[in-house]
C-alpha cells in the first residue's frame, strides 16, 4: 500500500483509539454522574464519589477535546458534516457537558442542600445525556444519514433533529449509557468503602448485564438493516471529493466484513467477553481487574461498529453515492503525516503522565477527610 | 554510578533545550523571546517577594522590638 | 446560496460564545504563571506565607478555570455546528493546530490541575512545584496552538488550494506555525494574560490592604503581582507594535481600518488619533491628528507610507475581475476533475479565487456579472471601519493606562509604602475590569479587521457559514445566552464569596487534610531548604 492509504488506514485506527479512550475516560466520569443520586444517599457520599473522581475528570474530559480535535484534524469532511448535521444534538451534547465542570467545582462550594441538589441533577443530565447522544449517534451512522452536497462541498443536512432520536439509536445510545454507568461503578468501587462501595457493586452488574442485552439486540437489529456498499470509486490513497463513487445500499453489507474475514468475529466477541467478564469481577469485589474488562468491553463494541462500517465513516440516506468513506474525508497526506508524527510523540506522554496521576492520588477516599480538605469537591 | 546517570540524564536535556532554543532563535525569534521573556518575569516577581522580605526584616530590626512578623 | 440571516446570527453567535470564552482564558494564562512564581519562592525561601498565597490565589484560579475549560467546549466544537463549509475548505491545516493542541498543551494542563489542587499532601514541593509550573506551561502552550490557527485566518501561510479536492491543503507546517502573524500573536495574547492575572491579583491585594485583612499575604501578592505586571505590560505593547507591523504586510485593509485611512496620502502620514469614520461616505467626519505619528508608528520610519481604503478598494475591484474565471473553472473540475483547459484557467487565475468567491455572493452563477456587482464585492472588501478604528483605540489607550498604573504600583510597592497610598489602592480594585475588556477590544480588532473574510482573502464570512435555518439559529442562540448568563452569575457569586471570605489563616495555610488511608503523605522537610539569612 502506498503512503497516502496507508495514513489513512493509520488515522482511522487512531480515530478508533481515540474514540475508545473518550468511551473508557470520560465514560466512567460521566457514569458517575449518572449513578450519583442512586449510590450516593447522603450528601458526604456523594461527595465522596465526586472526589474518587475529581482529582482526574478534567484530565479525562480532554480525551473529548482531543476526540473532536483529531476528527477536524485527520477527517475535516466528517467534522464540517457530522456537526453540522447533527446541530441540535451536538448543541444538546455541548449544553449538557459544559455544566459538568461547574457541577464539580461548584456544587460543594455551598452548604445550601438545595444548590448541591440542583449541582446533583445537573451531574446526572450531564452524565447521562452525552452518552446516550454519543452511542445515538453511531446508531445513526449504521442507518445513514440524510445529506448531500452542493458542487463546491457546501453540505446540506435534511432530515429533522426527532429522526436522529429513532429506536436503533435509542437502543444504542442506551447500550452506551449502560457501559458508562457500569465503568462508573467499577471506579466508585475502587475508590470508595461502604455503602456506597457495595450499592456500586450491586449497579455494576446490573449494568454489564443490560449491556450484554442491548449489544446482543443490536447486532440482530443490524442483520435487518440495509447496509451501504461502495461500488466504485476512486478508491484508497487517491485524492478526492465524495462527488466521484458510486454507493449502493444492500441488506447485509454490515456483515460482509465479518463475512469476509472471519477473525473479525472475535471484535464483538471481546465486547460480550468484556461485560460479562466485568461483571463477574464486580460480582467478585475485584474491581479492578473490573474496570480493565470494562475497557475491553468498550473497544469491542466500538471496534465492531468501526469493522461493520469500514470504510465507511458517515454514510448518506439520501443521496449514498455522495456518502463519506475514510478515503473521500481525510486529510492531505502531509497533514496526516504531520499529525502522526505528534500522536506518536506525545499519545504515550500523555498515557505516562496520566498514569502517574492516578499513581499518586491512588488509594480510598474516606467521608473524614472531606470534610477537613478544603481543597475537596 | 547513580550520579553518573544523573550526569548523562541531565546533559541530554541541556543538550536538547540549547538545540531546541538555537532552532527557536532562528525560526521563531519571538517564541524564543517569550520563553526568556516568560522566565525573567517570574523570576523577577520572584525575586521582588524575596526582597520585601529582606525590607520587612531590616524596618523591623530599626524599630526595635519587632511587630508580628509574615512567617 | 446561505441564508444571509444565518450567516450574520451564525457570526453574532460565535462572537459571542468566543467573547465570552475570552473573559476566562486570560486570566488563566497570566495567573498559572504568576501562581509558579508564589509557589517558587515558597520552595526556595520554604515561608509558609508563599503556600498560603499559591493556595488561596489557587482557589480563585480553579473558580475561573472551570469556566475557561466548559465555555472552551463550545469553542471546539463550533467550527463544526455553525461554520461548516469553512471546516471543510480550510479543515486540512486549521484542524493540525487545535488536534496538536489538545495533545500537547490541554492534556497537559488538565491533568496536573488535578494533581496541583488535589496533590498538596501527596507530592514532595519539588513535585509539587514542578506540576504548578507544568498548569502554566500547558495552559500557555494551549493558547499557543490556537493562535497559530487564528493566525492562519489572518494571514493564510503555508498552505495552497487544491483544484482536486476543492479545499485548502497544507504544504508547509513550520510556514504555518512560524508565520510572523503567529509569533506575535501569540506573545502578544500570552502576555496580556499576564497583565490580566497580575491586576486581578494586585487589586484583590489592594482591597485587602484597603479593610486591613491578611495584610502580609496582600503586600506581598500586590508587590509580586507589580513587577509581573509592569514587565508584561511593556510586553504586550512592544507585540502589539509588532502585530500592526505584521497587519501592514500581511492584511493591508485591517490596518487602514484600524488608523481609520480611507485615502492613501504621501509620507510622512499623520497619525488619526480621534476620528469618526462614515462607512457610507467613506470619509472621516472630524479628527484630531498628530503629524509624521502613522508613518513613525506603522512602517518604523518617517519616508514609509502604508495604502488607504480607497487604493484598496481599487486592487479589490481587479482581484475580483480576475477570480470570476477562477470559480467557474473550480465548477468545471468538480464535476471532471480531469478537464485539462479548466485547469489550465484555474491554475492562471487562482490567487484570486477568494475575491471570485465575494462576488458570487451578488452573483451566484458568475455567468453575467455586472460591473455594479464588482463593485459592490470591492466595496464588501473593507472591514467595518468606525469598529475596528474604535475598538483599537480603546484597546491602546486602555494598556498605556495599565502601563501607567504598573510604574506607580512598583514605585509604591519597592519603597514598600503601597498600603499607605488609600487613593491607589482603591484605584487598583477599581482598575481589575480594564485588563479584561482590553483583551475583548482586542478580539475585536483581530477579527472585525478580518472582514469580510474568515480567511484573509482566501475564503469569504458569507459562506463559510453552516446552511441552518433561521429557527434553529434563533433557538441555540438564546440556548447560548440564558446558559451563559446563569454561568457568569455563579462565577461571579462564588469569586466574590471566595474573596470575601479571603485566604485560609488558620496556621500557615497548609490545612493539613487527612491523607488517604494506605497512603502516608511524603515528609515534608520542616526547614526551609535555603534559610534566608536573619537580619
Amino acid at each position: 500500500m502506498e503512503l497516502f492509504a496507508t495514513l489513512q488506514m493509520t488515522w482511522w485506527l487512531l480515530l478508533g483509539v481515540l474514540l475508545s479512550g473518550l468511551a473508557v475516560m470520560v465514560g466512567m466520569d460521566m457514569g458517575v454522574g449518572t449513578i450519583l443520586r442512586y449510590v450516593g444517599r447522603s450528601d458526604i457520599e456523594r461527595r465522596v464519589a465526586l472526589n474518587v473522581i475529581g482529582p482526574h475528570w478534567d484530565g479525562n474530559q480532554v480525551w473529548f477535546v482531543l476526540g473532536g480535535g483529531a476528527v477536524f484534524a485527520a477527517f475535516p469532511l466528517i467534522y464540517a458534516t457530522a456537526f453540522s448535521g447533527f446541530y441540535v444534538v451536538m448543541l444538546l451534547l455541548l449544553w449538557t457537558m459544559i455544566v459538568r465542570p461547574l457541577g464539580f467545582e461548584y456544587r460543594s462550594k455551598l452548604p445550601s442542600p438545595r444548590w448541591r441538589n440542583a449541582w446533583d441533577w445537573a451531574l446526572f443530565v450531564s452524565g447521562a445525556v452525552p452518552m446516550v447522544v454519543f452511542g445515538a449517534a453511531f446508531g445513526n451512522l449504521f442507518l445513514g444519514v440524510p445529506f448531500h452536497f452542493e458542487w463546491n462541498l457546501t453540505s446540506f443536512y435534511t432530515g429533522s433533529f426527532l429522526a436522529l432520536l429513532n429506536p436503533f439509536a435509542i437502543l444504542c445510545g442506551l447500550l452506551s449509557l449502560s457501559l458508562s454507568a457500569m465503568m462508573g461503578a467499577l471506579t466508585l468501587m475502587n475508590g470508595a468503602e461502604g455503602a456506597l462501595h457495595q450499592r456500586a457493586r450491586g449497579l455494576a452488574q446490573v449494568a454489564a448485564l443490560v449491556g450484554v442485552a442491548l449489544f446482543a439486540t443490536g447486532g440482530l437489529w443490524v442483520h435487518a438493516l440495509p447496509g451501504y456498499q461502495l461500488v466504485s470509486g476512486p478508491g484508497a490513497g487517491v485524492a478526492q471529493t465524495p462527488l466521484q463513487q458510486t454507493v449502493a445500499t444492500i441488506t447485509g453489507a454490515w456483515q460482509s466484513r465479518f463475512v469476509a474475514r472471519p477473525m473479525l468475529w472475535g471484535v464483538p466477541l471481546l465486547g460480550f467477553a468484556g461485560m460479562l467478564g466485568a461483571l463477574l469481577a464486580a460480582r467478585a469485589g475485584r474491581s479492578h481487574l473490573g474496570w480493565w474488562l470494562g475497557a475491553l468491553a468498550w473497544i469491542g463494541v466500538i471496534g465492531t461498529a468501526g469493522v461493520s462500517l469500514f470504510p465507511f465513516l458517515l454514510p448518506s440516506s439520501s443521496d449514498p453515492s455522495v456518502s463519506l468513506t475514510v478515503w473521500n474525508s481525510s486529510s492531505s497526506r502531509l497533514t496526516l503525516l504531520w499529525m502522526l508524527g505528534f500522536a506518536l510523540v506525545f499519545v504515550p506522554l500523555i498515557l505516562w503522565y496520566t498514569s502517574w496521576a492516578f499513581w499518586v492520588m491512588r488509594g480510598k477516599v474516606r467521608a473524614g477527610q472531606i470534610a477537613r480538605d478544603e481543597h475537596a469537591y | 554510578m547513580k550520579t553518573f546517570l544523573y550526569f548523562v540524564l541531565f546533559m541530554f536535556l541541556a543538550a536538547v533545550v540549547i538545540l531546541l532554543a538555537a532552532m527557536l532563535g532562528d525560526l521563531g525569534a519571538w517564541y524564543f523571546a517569550w520563553l526568556i521573556g516568560t522566565a525573567m518575569i517570574v523570576l523577577v516577581a520572584a525575586a521582588g517577594a524575596a526582597l520585601l522580605d529582606t525590607q520587612e526584616e531590616q524596618a523591623a530590626d530599626r524599630s526595635g522590638p519587632a511587630p508580628p512578623r509574615p512567617s | 446560496m446561505i441564508d444571509g440571516t444565518v450567516v450574520e446570527l451564525s457570526r453574532i453567535q460565535f462572537a459571542a460564545t468566543a467573547l465570552y470564552h475570552y473573559l476566562f482564558v486570560p486570566l488563566t494564562l497570566g495567573l498559572s504563571f504568576l501562581l509558579a512564581a508564589m509557589e517558587t519562592v515558597y520552595v526556595t525561601t520554604g515561608k509558609p506565607i508563599y503556600k498560603q498565597m499559591a493556595q488561596f490565589w489557587g482557589k480563585l484560579f480553579m473558580i475561573n478555570f472551570a469556566l475557561g475549560v466548559a465555555t472552551g467546549l463550545t469553542m471546539e466544537f463550533q467550527f463544526g455546528t455553525n461554520w461548516s463549509f469553512y471546516s471543510s475548505f480550510v479543515g486540512d491545516i486549521f484542524g493540525a493546530p487545535l488536534a496538536i493542541e489538545g495533545l500537547m498543551a490541554f492534556f497537559m494542563e488538565s491533568t496536573f490541575v488535578g494533581l496541583m489542587v488535589f496533590g498538596w499532601e501527596r507530592l514532595s514541593r519539588g513535585q509539587h512545584l514542578a506540576v504548578t509550573w507544568l498548569v502554566a506551561l500547558g495552559s500557555n502552550l494551549s493558547a499557543l496552538w490556537i493562535l497559530v490557527a487564528n493566525s492562519f485566518m489572518q494571514d493564510p501561510q503555508g498552505a495552497h488550494f487544491n483544484p482536486v479536492t476543492l479545499r485548502m491543503e497544507l504544504t508547509s507546517f513550520q510556514q504555518l506555525i512560524f508565520s510572523p502573524d503567529a509569533q506575535s500573536k501569540f506573545v502578544h495574547t500570552s502576555i496580556a494574560g499576564y497583565v490580566t492575572g497580575a491586576i486581578f491579583v494586585a487589586g484583590i491585594s489592594a482591597w485587602y490592604l484597603l479593610k486591613g485583612r491578611h495584610v502580609e499575604l496582600a503586600k506581598r501578592s500586590f508587590r509580586m503581582a507589580a513587577l509581573y505586571g509592569v514587565l508584561a505590560t511593556v510586553g504586550v505593547i512592544t507585540l502589539g507594535d509588532a502585530l500592526g507591523f505584521v497587519a501592514a504586510q500581511a492584511q493591508p485593509t485591517k490596518l487602514a481600518a484600524m488608523e481609520g485611512l480611507w485615502k492613501s496620502e504621501p509620507a510622512p502620514m499623520p497619525f488619526n488619533l480621534i476620528a469618526f469614520p462614515d462607512q457610507a461616505l467613506q470619509k472621516n467626519a472630524g479628527t484630531v491628528q498628530v503629524p509624521y505619528l502613522l508613518s513613525l508608528l506603522v512602517t518604523h520610519s518617517l519616508d514609509g507610507t502604508v495604502a488607504g481604503l480607497d487604493t484598496l478598494e481599487r486592487q479589490a475591484a481587479r482581484k475580483v475581475e480576475d477570480g470570476i474565471p477562477a470559480v467557474l473553472a473550480l465548477k468545471t473540475l468538480s464535476t471532471n476533475p480531469h478537464d485539462t483547459a479548466a485547469l489550465a484557467q484555474f491554475k492562471a487565475h487562482q490567487q484570486d479565487l477568494g475575491y471570485g468567491f465575494l462576488v458570487q455572493r451578488y452573483a451566484p452563477d458568475l455567468e453575467h456579472v455586472t460591473p455594479q456587482q464588482v463593485q459592490q464585492a470591492a466595496r464588501d472588501s473593507i472591514p467595518p471601519v468606525a469598529a475596528v478604528f474604535w475598538s483599537f483605540r480603546l484597546m491602546v489607550a486602555f494598556g498605556l493606562l495599565m502601563l501607567a498604573y504598573f510604574v506607580l504600583a512598583v514605585i509604591y510597592t519597592l519603597r514598600n509604602r503601597v498600603q499607605d497610598q488609600r487613593w491607589f489602592l482603591r484605584v487598583a480594585v477599581w482598575m481589575i475590569p480594564i485588563p479584561f475588556l482590553a483583551n475583548e477590544l482586542g478580539w475585536l480588532t483581530a477579527e472585525l479587521g478580518r472582514q469580510p473574510w474568515t480567511v484573509f482573502g482566501v475564503l469569504p464570512t458569507w459562506m463559510s457559514a453552516s446552511t441552518h435555518s433561521v429557527g434553529y439559529m434563533v433557538f441555540s442562540l438564546a440556548g447560548f445566552m440564558l446558559l451563559y448568563s446563569i454561568f457568569i452569575a455563579v462565577e461571579m457569586a462564588l469569586m466574590v464569596r471566595a474573596i470575601r471570605h479571603g485566604p485560609d489563616e488558620s496556621g500557615d495555610g497548609a490545612t493539613p487534610p487527612g491523607p488517604r488511608p494506605g497512603l502516608a503523605p511524603r515528609p515534608v522537610p520542616a526547614a526551609p531548604r535555603h534559610p534566608v539569612p536573619e537580619g
